[in-house]
């Protein structure tokens, strides 16, 4: 009989097109030959702690209220037929279900007219992975040689299901490991130990101008490598394979990568051993970095021209105090101390004096006032963007409106910014703009960004070149927002800037 | 008429001129303040008919005090001052409940009379 049982398992088993179909087969097989009305297969639930029904086959329709419970039942070790069979990791047979007090579907299997049950475990290397249980409507007597008998079964049911599982978890991972090639924004290069590509995935195909079927079992450093470089990955290659020696594992480094067509360009790559049996695979992720060096060499001149411009600014202002207000100190003095040497001899002489050293006084007072507002505009820190913007438009050459400015206040860095956007802008105007009659400044916040125009009705055609609107172009860009000129000829120019507000 | 006036700037020196020419043009300054906590305290102290504020102050800023002037001393005449000039400060000063504002370099009794009477 049980030669007969395993074969039939076996069967079901290599018929099945998953594990839960196996176990359903492998149920059906063992009941039918058995005359049992019901059978159930158990695996442990994703806790780990209970049994969940996995599987579950009837004769006939009699026993569908027992099958019910039992599927939604769970067990703990110990409890019930499946959970004592669990904790025993023997099989377990049961005189009377219908009966027995330790059974919890005691009175469904009475409604269902079951009786007799027996439990085995389903083994496998990995210890008891699973429980398999079945119920006939008569009372039979204990019958050890069955228990021998199914425990056998279950062992082979045990081995042929991890088996079957295995197969599926590697057709999943490779299909993961699939995708993931497919899916990858990194160039992905497999590399056996010859030095011969395995894989090449999209990416690579895209970024080197080979496809995957022309890469495959040609040699990577050919394809990719630069020439004069070839030699010193070919040593690399073979003193790793010889001497274990890591010579460029695990770590991310930029060099040179060549694309078919001769072209190189700057990667980041880091090359890993993959750990698999028998001779060495090696999987190196590539980065084309050639937009990241350029943001960075952008980023780094962007900088030094801020540290130049405002080295420049303080020579200016050290320039105009020294050349302005200090100069005109200093004649004020010589002007006082000649008043004082008058005052008695000629009082009206003195008197003219004085009134030239207080006109010169206040000359110096309105040269300080510019050159303070250039440096930085109190009343931008006293009352924000409006009446800073206001100010600017009332002193400008050219008639100015203010269309909009946001009332309330931004973080002091964007409205300096936005202030200074449109001084140079009205500044501009004024200069360049042949024929420009009127100026139109308008500032809305969009977007979380702060947007600055200024526009002119002049003549247009001006660009970004000049060194002012250069300085508030990196001032604007440290701010991570953008600085645009749009001026067509004849069309008048526009100056715009969009600055994050960063609130 | 003569009128009581309170004179708030950080800077000593403007102060004291400040006082010395309004004084000799008729006016009698009451009292001096170098910030914006001090000057709330004269003026509620004191309570003179006019403050003339620097809008610069360090700590609470000038336009602050004229708010607050204005909430709690309505009846006090404030007039703003600065180095700048009006078109920077001079609608901010009215929004802030002053009279209005006058440069420093424009400032004289008559002008500051002028704002008073307005």
């Amino acid at each position: 009989m049980a030669v007969r049982i395993e074969q039939t398992v076996a069967r079901a088993v290599s018929s099945a097109t998953d594990v839960g179909d196996a176990y359903t087969r492998a149920l059906e097989a063992i009941g039918t030959d058995l005359e049992w009305n019901l059978a159930a297969a158990w695996e442990p639930n994703a806790d780990g702690e209970t049994l969940g029904c996995a599987s579950l086959w009837s004769r006939d329709d009699d026993a569908d209220e027992f099958a019910a419970v039992t599927r939604t039942t769970t067990f703990a070790p110990g409890e019930g037929l499946p959970g004592a069979v669990w904790e025993s990791d023997q099989a377990v047979w049961v005189a009377d279900a219908a009966t027995d007090p330790r059974l919890p579907r005691q009175e469904a299997a009475r409604a269902a007219g079951l009786h007799s049950a027996v439990g085995f475990p389903v083994r496998s290397e990995r210890g008891v992975v699973g429980v398999i249980e079945g119920f006939a409507d008569r009372k039979l007597e204990p019958d050890q040689e069955l228990l021998n008998t199914l425990e056998v079964v279950g062992a082979q049911l045990g081995q042929l299901i991890e088996r079957r599982r295995a197969e599926e978890t590697g057709v999943a991972v490779e299909r993961r490991h699939r995708a993931t090639l497919e899916a990858a924004i990194d160039c992905v290069i497999t590399m056996d130990h010859n030095g011969d590509v395995l894989e090449f995935n999209p990416a690579a195909e895209t970024t080197f101008g080979y496809t995957s079927e022309e890469a495959v079992g040609r040699e990577m450093a050919t394809l990719i490598v630069p020439e004069e470089l070839r030699d010193r990955h070919r040593r690399g290659l073979r003193r790793y394979l010889d001497n274990d020696e890591p010579v460029l594992l695990d770590r991310r480094i930029e060099i040179e990568a060549v694309r078919r067509d001769g072209s190189r360009f700057p990667v980041e790559l880091t090359i890993t051993r993959i750990d698999v049996p028998g001779a060495a695979v090696f999987t190196g992720h590539l980065r084309d970095i050639t937009d990241r060096l350029e943001a960075e060499r952008e980023l780094r001149e962007s900088r030094t021209r801020l540290v130049e411009a405002a080295d420049e600014a303080r020579r200016r202002i050290e320039r105009d105090l020294h050349d302005g207000a200090q100069q005109q100190l200093i004649s004020v003095a010589m002007t006082l101390e000649a008043a004082s040497r008058q005052i008695e001899e000629s009082p009206s002489e003195a008197r003219a004096l004085l009134d030239e050293a207080a006109a010169e006084l206040r000359q110096a007072t309105v040269e300080l006032r510019e050159l303070a507002r250039g440096i930085h505009p109190a009343v931008l820190t006293e009352g924000g963007l409006d009446p800073a913007l206001r100010g600017l438009a009332s002193r400008s050459k050219v008639a100015t409106t203010i269309a909009a400015v946001p009332e309330r206040r931004f973080p002091m860095p964007v409205e300096a910014a936005a202030y200074f956007v449109v001084a140079e802008g009205l500044t501009n105007v004024a200069r360049h703009a042949d024929g420009a009659s009127s100026a139109e400044v308008e500032v809305a916040e969009a977007d979380g960004s702060l947007v600055v125009e200024v526009s002119d009705d002049g003549t247009g055609g001006a660009t970004l070149d000049g060194s002012g609107l250069r300085g508030l172009s990196d001032r604007v860009a440290a701010l991570g927002g953008e600085l645009e000129v749009t001026s067509p000829a004849g069309g008048g120019t526009r100056l715009r800037a969009v600055i994050p507000c960063g609130s | 008429m003569t009128r009581r006036i309170l004179i708030v700037d950080d800077h000593a020196g403007f102060r004291r001129s400040a006082s010395r020419s309004l004084a000799a043009a008729g006016w009698d300054v009451v009292g001096e303040a170098g910030d914006g906590a001090a000057a709330l305290e004269a003026a509620e102290r004191i309570e003179p008919d006019v403050v003339l504020l620097d809008v610069g102050l360090p700590g609470v800023s000038g336009i602050e005090v004229a708010r607050e002037l204005n909430e709690r001393l309505p009846d006090v005449a404030v007039v703003m001052i600065s180095t700048q000039d009006p078109g920077d400060y001079g609608e901010l000063a009215l929004a802030s409940g002053a009279r209005g504002f006058l440069s420093k370099l424009d400032l004289s009794s008559q002008a500051l009379e002028a704002l008073v009477e307005s």
